[in-house]
């Protein structure tokens, strides 16, 4: 079995006779990075500088939260909004690769500024095992890269430190626990964000909708399992697909957009079935998105797709 | 490339009468499972690619074949698992595009499948006796993912079980302690998926004395 407090008394001493300088974290507030963060923390102290980038396609709150959580671990932090850029740098970008690539790249450039300005000398990511072996390499296929592999360029000024490279989620969440951190819990998002739950054109206006209907079925999914009519999936979420139907609202013709709802189990993303979310979950999730989105979305449908053949998020 | 050596290197590898089983990376999308299996079982292991030469994992007490993207039903080899097939005499356990192979080897033949199978299949053991499949209910789910398939078993294999829409899931030489399985026992949702790691390991074990 993953003996954690083998692995972090390891991890640290390596760390602590490897680093020798100044290393920022790339902080999304996920357990991946959060974990991460605590252990070069533990080996380095205040020569580690977290970094959080606000890229627009965050969720409900998520930002603040992740400050909040910055400050609970004692970080010496850096929180950069620079959601401006990315919609400029989406504009007209529907190729889900091409967004992925846009989104890690801009993720660099400005850790490589932060790196540049502060004399920092490492790069710490909080990356896991799926994370490189769906992007890909010199014998695998790629599935989808990850901002935080596929978006490296080749000639990185940085020292890359990825301690939790061999580990999967469920490995990097008994860490969590054994460090009595917050964030053991929490479920997974990508680090493209709601860029990648939205199919098409990352607008502003779209982020909007998905973010919110998200947020619903996040909030309606955790009331549900915290009365226990059903269990915690692993992961659970909105997708604005780019398909218009036609409703009625109030003896009028509706034409609006289609959310998908997605909910999986897994323990560590390389295989999943979908939920089975009890139909009156399903009926509040339903009616309180096309109720609070009116006129921008009048269907509601949910991905009944194990992975393979799909994969958890769509894009 | 895989992550560096060093990480790949089992903690304490040094245990007494610990079996040394070598996952040969084919490029799959769950080859880093297979090691992490095997370690989750305390065996001595390590993630080496397809293009090493057969002198460097002569001294290994196993090794698994993973699977991977290249088309066994289309193309002709599976970088160096043919000097690995020839040469080896500890067990070989080949696992979907490895089992496709092996059977190739063997004076077999793949092919695209009719119905290709992703995600969740039901298994059925059609003959008893396979040790791979110790323990191993009648019936039970495993998780598949592939294009092609072994079409023509050869002479010297037999096939232990079979889903719905692809006949050929577990094979097993004759003679050589070589086992080849067209679905994933290395991932979650494999319901004996561990159960038939286990008996790998145990046949590597007893291999070895």
């Amino acid at each position: 079995m993953f003996k954690a407090e083998q692995f972090i008394k390891e991890n640290v001493e390596h760390l602590k006779k490897t680093v020798k300088g100044k290393s920022l974290i790339a902080f999304s507030g996920g357990v991946d990075s959060a974990v991460c963060a605590e252990l070069v923390h533990k080996a380095i102290g205040n020569d580690l500088i977290a970094v959080h980038i606000d890229t627009g396609f965050m969720r409900k709150n998520e930002s603040a939260q992740v400050k909040d959580l910055m400050k609970d671990l004692e970080l010496n932090f850096k929180f950069i909004d620079a959601s401006k850029q990315y919609f400029t740098k989406l504009k007209g970008v529907i190729d889900p690769e091409k967004k992925r690539k846009i989104i890690g790249n801009l993720f660099i450039e400005l850790f490589e500024k932060v790196a540049k300005k502060e004399k920092i000398e490492y790069l710490v990511q909080g990356t896991i095992a799926p994370d490189w072996i769906e992007s890909g390499d010199d014998l695998r296929d790629t599935i989808k890269s990850h901002h935080n592999v596929g978006g490296l360029p080749e000639n990185m000024n940085l020292k890359l430190i990825e301690p939790l490279r061999d580990l999967y989620k469920d490995e990097v969440r008994i860490l969590a626990r054994a460090l009595n951190m917050s964030v053991s819990e929490r479920q997974p998002f990508p680090g493209p964000g709601l860029a990648i739950r939205i199919i098409g054109e990352a607008t502003q206006e779209r982020t909007e909708i998905v973010r919110e209907a998200c947020f619903i079925v996040e909030d309606e999914i955790e009331k549900a399992s915290k009365n226990e009519s059903m269990e915690l999936p692993w992961q659970y979420f909105a997708v604005l697909l780019p398909v218009k139907s036609v409703g009625v609202h109030g003896d009028k013709r509706a034409y609006g957009d289609v959310i998908a709802i997605r909910a999986v189990q897994s323990i560590d993303a390389m295989t999943c079935m979908y939920s089975e979310i009890p139909n009156s979950v399903i009926d509040k999730i339903s009616t309180r998105i096309t109720n609070s989105l009116g006129e921008k979305i009048n269907r509601v449908v949910y991905d009944v797709t194990h992975k393979p053949p799909g994969t958890v998020e769509w894009e | 490339m895989m992550s560096p050596t060093s990480h790949l290197e089992p903690l304490n590898g040094s245990e007494k009468n610990m079996v040394k089983i070598i996952v040969i990376d084919n490029g799959g999308q769950w080859t880093h499972r297979e090691w992490r299996v095997l370690k989750y079982l305390d065996v001595e292991t390590k993630i080496i690619p397809n293009t090493t030469s057969f002198s460097e994992i002569e001294d290994a007490d196993g090794a698994v074949l993973s699977g991977g993207a290249p088309r066994i039903g289309i193309e002709t080899t599976l970088g160096n698992c043919s000097s690995y097939l020839e040469k080896a005499s500890f067990p070989i356990l080949g696992i979907c595009a490895g089992h496709q192979y092996m059977a190739r080897f063997f004076g077999g033949d793949a092919a695209p499948s009719k119905i290709p199978e992703f995600g969740k299949v039901e298994l059925k053991i059609i003959k008893t006796g396979c040790p791979l499949l110790s323990n191993v209910s009648d019936r039970s789910i495993v998780w598949e993912s592939h294009n092609d398939e072994i079409t023509v078993l050869p002479d010297s294999f037999e096939c232990y079980a079979e889903s719905k829409d692809c006949k050929i899931q577990v094979i097993q030489h004759k003679d050589k302690p070589f086992f080849g399985l067209q679905f994933h026992p290395e991932v979650e949702h494999t319901e004996f998926g561990e159960t038939i790691f286990k008996n790998f390991v145990s046949i590597c074990e007893t291999a070895k004395k």
